[in-house]
């Protein structure tokens, strides 16, 4: 007799990589094994559609047959690690660049790519913005140390292809604007952020996109101004805290802060 | 660990409440519908954003209870900490009447099958299962519900009844049962038990919640058929049928109307709701219970 493990792990054969021998030994005698095709349709139909929710541009450039197909493929190969589908595609962008069948659509996986920062954007946990009057109350001797902490649903995306012009234009249906884009226009730098009116998809300049990028990563606020190359950081910085891009902020560790590992704690 | 049994229903009353779905959100916010309490499913508000904003204002007037569909009570490997973590928090911000989850699993080898899937009835399934309704309880601190699967296959080293099955859990770990009256039709034919024999095995005392749904009917070529739980339709005529003996049996408890696929206006929802709460209201004139409502 299967222990319970042999048989889940049997079940997962049969589910994810369609091999229903180990599985249908185990199954009772008035059981058909086509009976396991119910659980094989429901686990590809449950995924196949986190998938089509999350990537409707992606399907829609490739249409629902190329998409499915490629949905099956995904799902063999990486079925999902957790119960929370709102987290299941991470790994479909890269999965689509290197998909051969796809490689006619050189920018699909900028595309997704993109979807899948607006999903994440969407799905982001709730935070409260980040109270300014609490950065003035830091000592002046502290102040080079603090680094902001991004808004969750932050993303800041660099794609190669203008895939949010392409996205924008796909979803509204415009084929007039789709002709219009020109694929070789270089990289596109964009910040996906979810405001109370809905995800918000917005192309940056590469250095105020790069500036964003050095505080969303943490780094402190002197660090990102140094690297920051001539531009007006500071009026940036001003918005970026006004408009709640932040939700908090913490004082990086400083060398002379360190205490040495003999001092007896007080 | 064996919680405190808290009564049968705190703050989800002994009514008919609704599957809550996104459709329906705005719908309920512009209606707000006479309904005693609605169900939620976990899952979908693990994140933040529309759906927790939608579901703060509308729990302000109605009761809710949370639905799990994900924790994998059977699984061998156990419980994924992660997801549990999850669940707790959002029972931290929904404050929900009451939370249940199902007797079937869906995580091996790290890998989430994205169903309900069904255990071998065997000794070692039902101490997985008790050990992990355990370590919930105690990891949420409060009582959960346990539904009776639907299922489509059985195992050969099943040797359990599943209705024992669901009773013993129930007394070795101190939790409720959530009788889903579908999926007790959908598996005694599946399966050639006896329904009313189902419902008749199972302790009324541990009975908190009963679900009721649609399910279709799939024959195949050599004439036998199978039934389907896709809750995409009206509760059908025998399942009522079979509701009215589970009230006879359990008494008045909570009973949720749930729809997944092919989800239909509100109104359609709430038209059923009110089927069962004329069953609930039958059952309570009779024995002389009628202002206990």
């Amino acid at each position: 007799m299967p222990t319970l493990l042999e048989l889940q792990t049997a079940m997962r054969q049969s589910l994810v990589h369609r091999d229903i021998a180990a599985v249908s030994a185990m199954l009772a005698a008035h059981v058909a094994p086509d009976r396991l095709d119910i659980y094989r349709n429901t686990f590809l139909l449950t995924l196949t559609k986190a998938l089509r929710l999350c990537f409707p541009a992606v399907q829609k450039l490739v249409g629902e047959e190329f998409f499915e197909d490629a949905a099956q493929v995904f799902i063999a190969e990486r079925p999902p690690r957790a119960a929370w589908l709102d987290q299941y595609g991470a790994e479909f962008p890269d999965f689509l660049c290197a998909f051969a069948p796809a490689a006619s659509v050189p920018y699909l996986g900028d595309v997704a790519k993109l979807e899948w920062a607006v999903n994440c954007a969407l799905h982001a946990a709730d935070a409260e913005p980040l109270d300014a009057a609490g950065l003035a109350c830091v000592a002046p001797e502290d102040q080079g140390r603090i680094r902001l902490i991004a808004n969750p649903s932050i993303a800041l995306v660099q794609l190669g292809y203008p895939a949010d012009t392409i996205w924008r234009a796909v979803l509204a249906g415009d084929d007039d604007a789709l002709q219009k884009i020109d694929l070789d226009c270089g990289p596109v730098h964009v910040l996906v952020e979810r405001r109370t009116r809905g995800v918000e998809v917005e192309r940056l300049d590469v250095r105020p996109w790069e500036f964003l990028a050095v505080l969303c990563a943490g780094e402190p606020i002197e660090t990102a101004i140094e690297s920051s190359d001539g531009f007006d950081c500071s009026s940036a910085l001003a918005e970026h805290i006004a408009l709640g891009r932040f939700r908090c902020f913490e004082l990086a560790p400083d060398v002379g802060d360190r205490v040495p590992s003999t001092a007896i704690p007080r | 660990m064996h919680p405190a049994s808290i009564s049968k229903s705190s703050l989800i009353p002994a009514r008919a409440g609704i599957g809550l779905r996104f459709q329906h959100h705005q719908p309920v916010l512009d209606t707000r519908p006479d309904v005693a309490w609605m169900e939620v499913h976990t899952e979908n508000y693990m994140g933040g954003g529309t759906p927790l904003k939608y579901l703060d204002a509308i729990r302000r007037d109605t009761p809710i209870s949370l639905h799990g569909v994900g924790l994998s009570l059977g699984s061998a490997e156990g419980v994924d900490p992660a997801h549990l973590e999850r669940i707790r928090r959002v029972a931290e911000r929904v404050e929900p009447g009451l939370m249940s989850e199902h007797i079937a699993w869906n995580l091996v080898g790290g890998t989430y099958l994205a169903d309900l899937l069904p255990l071998p009835m065997t000794e070692e399934a039902l101490d997985v299962v008790c050990r992990h309704v355990e370590q919930t309880q105690s990891y949420l601190k409060r009582r959960i519900l346990v539904e009776n699967p639907s299922t489509y296959v059985a195992f050969g080293n099943s040797i359990i009844p599943e209705w024992e099955f669901m009773a013993t859990v129930a007394a070795r770990t101190g939790c409720g049962i959530l009788c889903d009256v579908n999926n007790i039709c959908v598996s005694a034919h599946n399966h050639g038990w006896d329904a009313s024999g189902y419902l008749a095995a199972l302790p009324p005392d541990a009975v908190g919640e009963i679900h009721l749904a649609g399910h279709s009917i799939r024959t195949f070529a050599d004439g036998s058929s199978l039934r389907i739980d896709d809750h995409g339709s009206k509760v059908t005529k025998e399942v009522w049928t079979l509701y009215r003996q589970a009230v006879a049996r359990f008494g008045a408890v909570p009973t949720l109307i749930e729809w997944d696929n092919e989800i239909p206006p509100l109104d359609v929802l709430l038209d059923e709701a009110q089927h069962a709460e004329r069953v609930i209201a039958a059952w309570q004139e009779s024995n002389g219970h009628a202002d206990a409502a």
